[in-house]
């Protein structure tokens, strides 16, 4: 072995204190940036994982104005025949004025947006049925699922209740209906519909006059990495004006949502970063230390014939060892909680399931910068030991 | 081949400037030859292990020059005097200065790592570990063995290149009377068996006996004496 390279490894590693400490700020440093991705990157990846289960799929489709007047039917049985989508689902987004009474009061009139699903395909394509606590999803013509929040604010009927919902059909007319209650739905973080109620998709059509029409199809792929790939061949496949059609992937659909999320995600990865820098600062403080101690060996080896630039290589090689047992350590302790997290199915503010991801790229790209860090960090106390002169290195030392 | 192993010329030393500068060597001349065994003696503060720093090219010389083995140090770099001392110079200090975190063994072998040159190396400190009688103590740790025989260690590892020139700067100093007797003891032998030169400093001239030179350094100044003497 390289005489550097071997006093540079004794030098930490029969420092053990130096070495512990120096070694456990790297980790630890590593060990908050992946807590960071952890629980922040989990949480996007939940909200967009939640957010295709339950209102856009991979990828959404709508119409660039007004609605999609191509029979729903006729797309979802083409877009079934793509390999790589599982299925398809028609939806209409609207609004209309809710009451209800219960207990004998009347809750007063507000506006509550109004999902249309069909019964039989939503629950291939979205596990918005699942959210269903209590009751049943939407099935028959005049049955009503509410949102849990929508529940609230009407006082929290319950299942069997009726609710009358005031729509204004295309023609501008209204039209009262009036709905059964068959379930609530309450999504963790409220991803999901929780502040709308959900209908039946042809209830829907009748009511506001809209026979055969659909506003959106979400799709669910079986390999969600196609959605560029399936978004691109629907719209390639549809290209006439009258259809006007706009597929979208879920980061496109959801940009509002998740620009803010994502926003967030990159500050806090700066906060890990910052973390990262302080750990390189606590190297610069234990390697200036490991220096003052070993003044006198750097002045015997340079009376013995060592270039400054050993001396500089020496300190290196103890910043390599710092900066490799300290990637290490954070590591394992990264990929520990990684673990945790993911068996444990660890939450967010007890509610929403992180989408926890082993995110071995990001991991390594963690790894090398923090080892990049230490050796950048045993830089300036490797530049001071080579300035001693081997006389007063080994009076002082 | 130099006639003189070592030739230093009127070697003047300052240190700082102004009214502040201190005149720590004046004009000190002298020369060796191969296989002498020298000493520079002196009172604490002479200037006698300043001297040792010029010579072992440790420090500069604010004028005059050190020559060793025919070669002008003055003109050499920073770089160019690290492999000089590596490759000519062996050292010998007080306080052993051994590396404490090698064995006893790469201690010895530590000039010829750096040299770059570990073909053999291994023997050759066995070998010479053998001859000042610590082929046991070869895997510890240099912090494990006695003050004396961390000088035995020093005195081989300041062999191991076998440099042109051995320096030693109070080489028992720091050791009992016992080990300093016999410390002392292996540096004449091995100057005898390998016609080694050696330039020790001491301030206890008894101590050493008979020796082919002596100079006598008092106030950074060579003053009369065993030089002379031996010079005639």
């Amino acid at each position: 072995m390289d005489y550097r390279a071997q006093l540079g490894i004794r030098f930490i590693t029969r420092r053990k204190g130096s070495l512990i400490a120096a070694s456990l700020a790297v980790a630890i440093a590593i060990l908050v940036v992946q807590v960071n991705s952890v629980i922040f990157q989990g949480l996007y990846d939940a909200i967009v994982r939640d957010l295709i289960n339950y209102r856009f799929g991979h990828v959404f489709i709508s119409r660039q104005e007004d609605f999609i007047t191509k029979s729903s039917f006729v797309l979802v049985n083409w877009l079934e025949r793509i390999p790589y989508v599982e299925a398809a689902a028609p939806r209409i987004d609207y609004s209309a004025q809710i009451n209800s009474t219960v207990n004998g009061q009347l809750i007063k009139d507000y506006a509550v947006p109004v999902i249309g699903v069909d019964p039989v395909l939503d629950r291939k394509a979205s596990t918005m049925y699942q959210t269903v606590g209590d009751g049943q999803y939407v099935s028959f013509r005049n049955s009503i699922v509410l949102g849990a929040i929508a529940d609230r604010d009407l006082g929290y009927p319950k299942v069997g209740d009726t609710v009358k919902l005031k729509f204004k059909d295309q023609h501008g007319n209204d039209v009262l209906k009036r709905f059964t209650v068959v379930g609530i739905t309450k999504t963790a973080g409220s991803v999901g519909l929780d502040n709308s109620v959900i209908i039946n998709i042809d209830t829907l059509r009748e009511i506001i006059d809209r026979p055969q029409q659909t506003q959106s199809i979400i799709v669910k792929l079986s390999d969600p990495t196609k959605d560029e790939q399936v978004k691109d061949f629907f719209l390639s496949s549809f290209p006439s004006n009258a259809d006007k059609f706009k597929a979208q992937t879920i980061e496109e659909a959801a940009e509002l949502t998740l620009s803010g999320f994502r926003s967030g995600i990159a500050l806090i990865n700066l906060v890990g970063y910052f973390g990262m820098m302080s750990s390189a600062f606590a190297v610069v403080t234990i390697q200036m230390m490991q220096v003052t101690s070993k003044t006198r060996d750097i002045g015997v080896m340079r009376a013995l014939g060592s270039k400054r630039k050993d001396v500089l290589l020496v300190f290196i090689f103890q910043g390599m060892v710092i900066g490799a047992i300290g990637a290490g350590l954070g590591t394992v302790l990264g990929v520990v909680y990684t673990v945790y997290a993911k068996e444990t199915h660890l939450t967010f503010q007890g509610s929403l399931a992180l989408e926890v991801k082993y995110n071995w790229t990001s991991i390594v790209q963690t790894d090398i910068l923090a080892f990049v860090l230490a050796v950048i960090a045993s830089i300036y106390p490797a530049y001071k030991a080579t300035k001693l002169e081997p006389v007063e290195a080994m009076r002082v030392g | 081949m130099a006639d003189y192993v070592l030739e230093v010329q009127n070697v003047d030393k300052v240190y700082g400037q102004g009214e502040t500068a201190v005149q720590a060597l004046q004009n000190i001349s002298f020369k060796v030859r191969k296989g002498e065994f020298m000493l520079i003696v002196g009172s604490s503060g002479s200037g006698k292990s300043t001297l040792l720093n010029m010579i072992g090219l440790l420090d500069r010389p604010t004028t005059g020059n050190v020559t060793i083995d025919g070669i002008d140090t003055s003109t050499l770099n920073d770089n160019q005097l690290s492999t000089f001392r590596n490759s000519k110079l062996g050292f010998i200090f007080q306080f052993s200065n051994l590396l404490s975190d090698l064995t006893v063994l790469e201690n010895v072998m530590f000039p010829r790592k750096i040299q770059g040159t570990l073909q053999s190396a291994a023997e050759e400190a066995s070998t010479l570990l053998k001859t000042v009688g610590l082929e046991s103590q070869m895997n510890k740790f240099a912090n494990k063995i006695s003050g004396g025989q961390a000088q035995r260690v020093a005195i081989t590892r300041a062999l191991i290149n076998r440099p042109a020139i051995v320096l030693a700067d109070e080489p028992t100093g720091n050791l009992d009377s016992l080990s300093a007797e016999t410390t002392i003891h292996l540096l004449k032998s091995l100057n005898r068996k390998l016609n080694q030169t050696f330039i020790v400093v001491t301030h206890d001239r008894p101590q050493f006996g008979d020796v082919d030179k002596v100079v006598t350094i008092r106030d950074g100044k060579i003053v009369e004496g065993e030089l002379e003497a031996s010079l005639r």
